[in-house]
């Protein structure tokens, strides 16, 4: 076992890795559970990647994500920052001060509600040792309401998280007077970042947890990148690398479809495009491997979900399902020294994945990601290009063109079903995917694959994003099958099959070459409408020339034929 | 803005209204901090939406705390915040001064002053009080060997603004012997080299000064020693692990056995690094009691961990990067990157190293090392908000005996100082200033009396009883302050009440700068609107 640590920065970033989290807590559970689907026990991934044994000071055993999580004051809504849910008695009660013995003044915000799912788990929590005997009956009645509370009014990301988080875990960044509300680009950050403090702090939150680790594998890293927290984040992984030269780093980029709304006139279009520049060039010059995920809408990515792009619940959805994906073959367990073939199925470390993305095709180290939710089932041999088909790409402004010869790709399927229902064996996906792969018209340079029996299980505060037409297991059910146009949300879908894969291709291209050239543009070109912005956000001339440079350079190995300099006009 | 230049009284109007604004934000800032002044002053318990707890009697703390929108406000919270950064101290007061002026200001305005004329006399008042400073300050010799009293009378005073007595007199020694601990003469003081480490340990509230550092965390490996006395340390930053990427890097294995030959090579790379380090080890120790200790700012795996282990060795890995420094200055030796030239004087000494286990968290306790240059001030508090104000406490208490140290001066507290200087402008400064600044220069008198006025309001005191008499005092030539307890005046000198020099002269440097700007609202705007004119 080799350890990951996840970082998350930035609220829609914390929302995906709420039900990420969901997802892993759902996992441990369901390979304990007697009465659950066998193949959760029997094809357990290795949750020791993820998570931390310790133990309170009381000698109480815990089991926590390896998890920093960085996010605005106020942001964890009725979860305390020490990783409990807040004990209302603080409020009310009058705590001794140990250390002044003069007047003391009171000042109480207003206690953030706790939603019907919230005020479940805590008495789930009391329980726990007592008896378990609930009927089932009136238990169904009650998860019924649960879900529709989350439908209805999901605000913090701590309103659908079911998962204990360790004391070290959540850090809130205050900026004094920074406005967390308009905190909307690179610029916002600067008062934040420049607490020397704060940026000290979770530097040692992070060292708190690779210290445990005896073999590091990587770090996860999930930003927000619409606004200011890039800004931190950039910060956060110029020190890691720092810190930690030799852990490679995969960068998961999460945009939610509202931030890419229409700006309102020319001055805010040009801070938005300058905005996606900067953070793009330096977010990537500090990680080894960048996936951006974000379409601008996903309402109509797939008839067989249905996702309602103004929900942050929604949309964070997906994205964790994907995220979860690509981090199965992190924990599957290693058999044997890996085989020759090129698609093989097994385990993939961090490291791997990202050389193996990077330096084997071309030197690029930004990947677009594609997911199937669900995987189609493996059927019969007609209905192979399903898989290539059904894979959706949530990676916003890349190219539909699938040609590559150089491309290299990493494909995940876990859960697939076979033709009537029943889990796949590892070599039947295999053998399908193989034959997919031999059907397309130009073959990427390099495919790997790994394969785990194990589904996504789907949580109970998972959203109902899933359209008639899923069943039980995640089946596509056929027309007749379906059941009206109600959504169908936990309560319906037990688990879902899925693949996922990432592709570093000539198809990234267009979303590197419109920051390159906009930075060109706004920012360097003589008379830049934007060169004052960038002043404003603390660049000067030089640092912007570098930014421009390194974004010139990310885009050379896509034309290895033209000697492409940055000052070519 | 296109309506201002039609209409000429709409301007005046605005020109009022900004000003009137600025000075109701000014006055509003000043009421939420007034009662957080001095020894009597009333610490605030902030409480969070999910219940969570903050405990602050600092000026600085507290505005940070604060949700202010006001941009006037929060430019009156940046001058406090950048005094508390570059001084560490005088929060409370610089808002409270800035206040005060905009207070009297206002007074003058109405009665149909135009403030041009109050910003010419602040300005006037501002360097004379500077001035004044300089012949009022108490000089303090430093040299070799500073003399312990007055840095303990400094360190007592902030600290007794911010915790009990009980508690601020058992963290007085604590602070003056850390800063005289790190200091070396000539040299800039940095404070940095004093670690603050909490440990959460419930039911007791309690501070000491190591000299030498405690780690939050300890070793990995079973067998380890967990206490050991006369150690070598070896201060390093070298990869103890195995790490695939290094040889990974445009290289992807094309076999199985490739792949086992690369990983073995690289093994024994790594197992070379530990063998230097047991070499030496072997070679220091041979034959005595004397123990090795290694503290790694990269990573040790399991295996190297174990051939240390065997070897008797006590290793920590992933030690924080400013821990390298202070370590070598504590200890002594030097941080190496490298396990090529290892001799013994790369190693620093400690007499004893031992570990403290709380639950889950561990603590390694580096001490009793010889001529430390750095030390840990290690704070015990029974939850996170009693050890985050402790802290902060321990800190404004640092950075006073530093500022005395490098002032060569304080400065008489209780009020002492405002009433004498506001006796100065009075008496000498006033009448050397033409027409109506004076009334600027007598607004600056006046204002400066906030400070005592605000200690006797918050120790319960009539302010106009005490005011009065402590000016009486003064006018019979007599220096005084003001007891927190009955009113009456005292000599701070007798009592060892002592503010610290700089942040005097900031606050009196920084207050007068922001109250002009916001009394001159109006040329403000217009500055702005001729420079956007061009275009
Ligand atoms: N024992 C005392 N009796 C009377 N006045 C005192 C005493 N100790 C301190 N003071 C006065 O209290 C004032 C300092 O109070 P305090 O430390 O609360 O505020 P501050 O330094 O302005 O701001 P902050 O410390 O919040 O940044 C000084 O004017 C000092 O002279
Ligand atoms: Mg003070």
């Amino acid at each position: 076992m080799r350890e990951v640590v996840t970082v998350q920065v930035g609220g829609f970033a914390n929302f995906v890795g709420s039900h990420f989290w969901n997802f892993q807590d759902e996992l441990l559970g369901l390979a304990d559970d007697p009465g659950a689907d066998p193949v959760f026990r029997n094809a357990a991934l290795d949750m020791d990647a993820l998570y931390r044994a310790g133990e309170t000071q009381q000698g109480v055993a815990t089991y926590c994500p390896r998890l920093v999580s960085v996010g605005s004051r106020g942001s964890l809504g009725s979860l305390s920052s020490s990783g409990t849910l807040g004990s209302s008695s603080a409020a009310a009660g009058h705590p001794n001060i140990l250390t002044w013995s003069g007047n003391v003044t009171k000042s109480v915000a207003k206690p953030h509600d706790r939603n019907l799912f919230l005020q479940s788990l805590s008495e789930e929590e009391q329980n726990t040792s007592s008896s378990n005997d609930r009927s089932n009956a009136k238990k169904s009645v009650e998860d019924k309401d649960l879900v529709e509370s989350l439908e209805n009014g999901v605000k913090f990301w701590t309103d659908y998280s079911k998962v204990q988080y360790h004391p070290q875990s959540l850090y809130e960044l205050y900026g004094s007077w920074t406005n967390f509300d308009k905190f909307d680009n690179y610029g916002t950050a600067r008062e934040v970042v420049s607490e020397w403090s704060q940026m000290e702090e979770l530097n040692e939150r992070l060292r708190f947890f690779v210290e445990e680790c005896d073999h590091i594998q990587g770090i996860q890293f999930i930003v927000d990148d619409s606004g200011g927290f890039s800004s931190v984040a950039a910060q956060y992984l110029e020190n890691i690398a720092d810190d930690y030269t030799n852990t490679p780093v995969l960068l998961y980029c999460v945009r939610d479809p509202v931030s890419h709304g229409s700006s309102r006139n020319q001055r805010e279009t040009i801070i938005r495009t300058l905005h996606d520049a900067v953070s793009f060039s330096k977010l990537a010059s500090s990680c080894n491997l960048m996936v951006p995920i974000g379409q601008p809408s996903l309402s109509y990515l797939s008839p067989l979900l249905s996702i309602k792009d103004e929900k942050y619940f929604y949309s964070s959805a997906i994205f964790a399902a994907a995220i979860h994906s690509l981090s199965v073959p992190f924990r599957l367990q290693h058999v044997g020294p890996s085989s020759e073939l090129a698609h093989s199925s097994g385990n993939l470390d961090i490291g791997e994945l990202m050389h193996m993305l990077s330096d084997q095709g071309r030197q690029n180290m930004v990947t677009a990601l594609d997911v199937a939710m669900p995987a189609p089932s493996l059927t019969d041999r007609t209905d192979l290009r399903n898989i290539q088909r059904s894979l959706l790409c949530l990676t916003p402004e890349i190219s539909d063109e699938d040609e590559d010869p150089y491309a290299v790709e990493s494909l995940v399927f876990h859960g697939a079903l076979g033709a009537g229902g029943q889990r796949a064996s590892i070599s039947q996906v295999k053998d399908t995917v193989c034959s997919a792969l031999e059907g397309r018209a130009t073959k990427p340079k390099f495919s790997h694959l790994s394969v785990s029996p194990c589904p996504l299980p789907v949580p109970l505060p998972f959203p109902s994003i899933f359209s008639s037409s899923i069943g039980q297991h995640g089946e596509i059910l056929s027309n007749d099958h379906a059941e009206g146009t109600r959504r169908k949300g936990s309560l319906d879908v037990v688990s879902v099959p899925m693949a996922a894969r990432l592709r570093s291709s000539n198809a990234i291209v267009p979303f590197i070459e419109r920051r390159s050239t906009s930075l060109q543009r706004l920012g360097m070109a003589r008379g830049a409408l934007g060169s004052q912005v960038l002043r404003d956000w603390g660049f000067g001339r030089e640092e912007v020339e570098d930014m421009g440079e390194h974004l010139a350079k990310m885009l050379r190995p896509f034309y290895p034929e033209m000697d492409l300099t940055s000052d070519s006009d | 803005m296109s309506l201002r230049v039609l209409n000429p009284n709409a301007e005046v109007l605005n020109k009022s209204a900004a000003l009137h604004m600025n000075i109701n934000a000014a006055k509003g800032l000043q009421d939420v901090l007034k009662t957080n002044l001095g020894p009597k002053g009333t610490i605030k318990m902030l409480v969070g939406g999910a219940g969570d707890l903050k405990l602050t009697k600092d000026g600085n703390t507290l505005l940070k705390e604060m949700q202010i929108q006001n941009p006037t406000a929060i430019m009156i919270a940046r001058t406090a915040v950048a005094q508390d950064d570059t001084s560490g101290d005088g929060t409370t007061s610089t808002v409270l001064f800035i206040g005060e002026l905009m207070k009297q200001s206002e007074r003058c305005i109405d009665e149909g002053t135009h403030p041009r004329f109050l910003v010419d006399g602040f300005d006037v008042a501002k360097r004379a009080t500077l001035e004044f400073l300089e012949k009022f300050k108490t000089p303090v010799v430093i040299g070799d060997e500073p003399d312990r009293d007055t840095l303990k009378m400094i360190a007592r005073t902030t600290l007794r603004t911010k915790l009990y007595e009980g508690l601020a007199d058992q963290l007085t020694d604590i602070v003056v012997n850390a800063v005289l601990c790190i200091r070396r003469p000539e040299e800039p003081i940095d404070l940095f080299m004093v670690e603050i480490m909490h440990m959460r340990h419930k039911f007791d509230v309690d501070t000491r000064l190591v000299e030498g550092l405690v780690l939050d965390h300890g070793s990995r490996h079973p067998d380890m020693k967990r206490r050991a006395e006369n150690c070598y340390i070896l201060t390093c930053n070298v990869s103890l692990e195995y790490e695939k990427s290094e040889i990974n890097a445009g290289f992807f294995y094309s076999n199985a056995e490739q792949r086992e030959k690369m990983v073995a090579a690289e093994r024994r790379q790594v197992d070379e690094r530990v063998k230097r380090i047991i070499e030496l080890k072997n070679k220091v120790c041979a034959g005595g009691d004397k123990n090795f200790v290694v503290i790694n700012q990269k990573g040790i795996d399991p295996p190297s961990l174990d051939l240390l282990a065997r070897a008797g060795i006590i290793a920590l890995r992933r030690a924080k990067r400013r821990n390298m420094e202070r370590l070598v200055l504590a200890c002594g030796g030097e941080a190496v990157n490298s396990v090529d030239d290892l001799t013994e004087d790369c190693l620093g000494w400690a007499g004893l190293v031992y570990e403290h286990v709380l639950g889950e968290e561990k603590y390694t306790f580096v001490e009793n090392v010889k001529n430390p240059r750095s030390c840990t001030i290690l704070i015990k508090g029974p939850n996170d908000h009693t050890i985050a104000q402790i802290k902060d406490a321990v800190r404004d208490g640092l950075r006073s005996v530093k500022n005395t140290v490098e002032d060569e001066a304080v400065v008489l507290g209780a009020g002492a100082f405002e009433v004498a200087a506001k006796k100065h402008l009075i008496d000498n400064v006033k009448k050397t200033v033409k027409g109506r600044a004076q009334l600027g220069v007598e607004a600056f008198a006046d204002a400066l009396l906030v400070i005592p006025k605000t200690l006797a309001e918050n120790s319960g005191l009539d302010t106009q009883d005490v005011i009065v008499s402590l000016q009486n005092e003064h006018d019979r030539g007599l220096v005084v302050g003001l007891n927190h307890h009955s009113g009456e005046p005292i000599d701070p000198q007798m009592e060892g009440i002592f503010d610290n020099y700089s942040v005097k002269r900031q606050i009196i440097n920084s207050g007068p700068i922001i109250a002009s700007q916001l009394l001159l609202v109006d040329e403000v705007i217009r500055a702005g609107r001729n420079m956007r004119k061009p275009t």
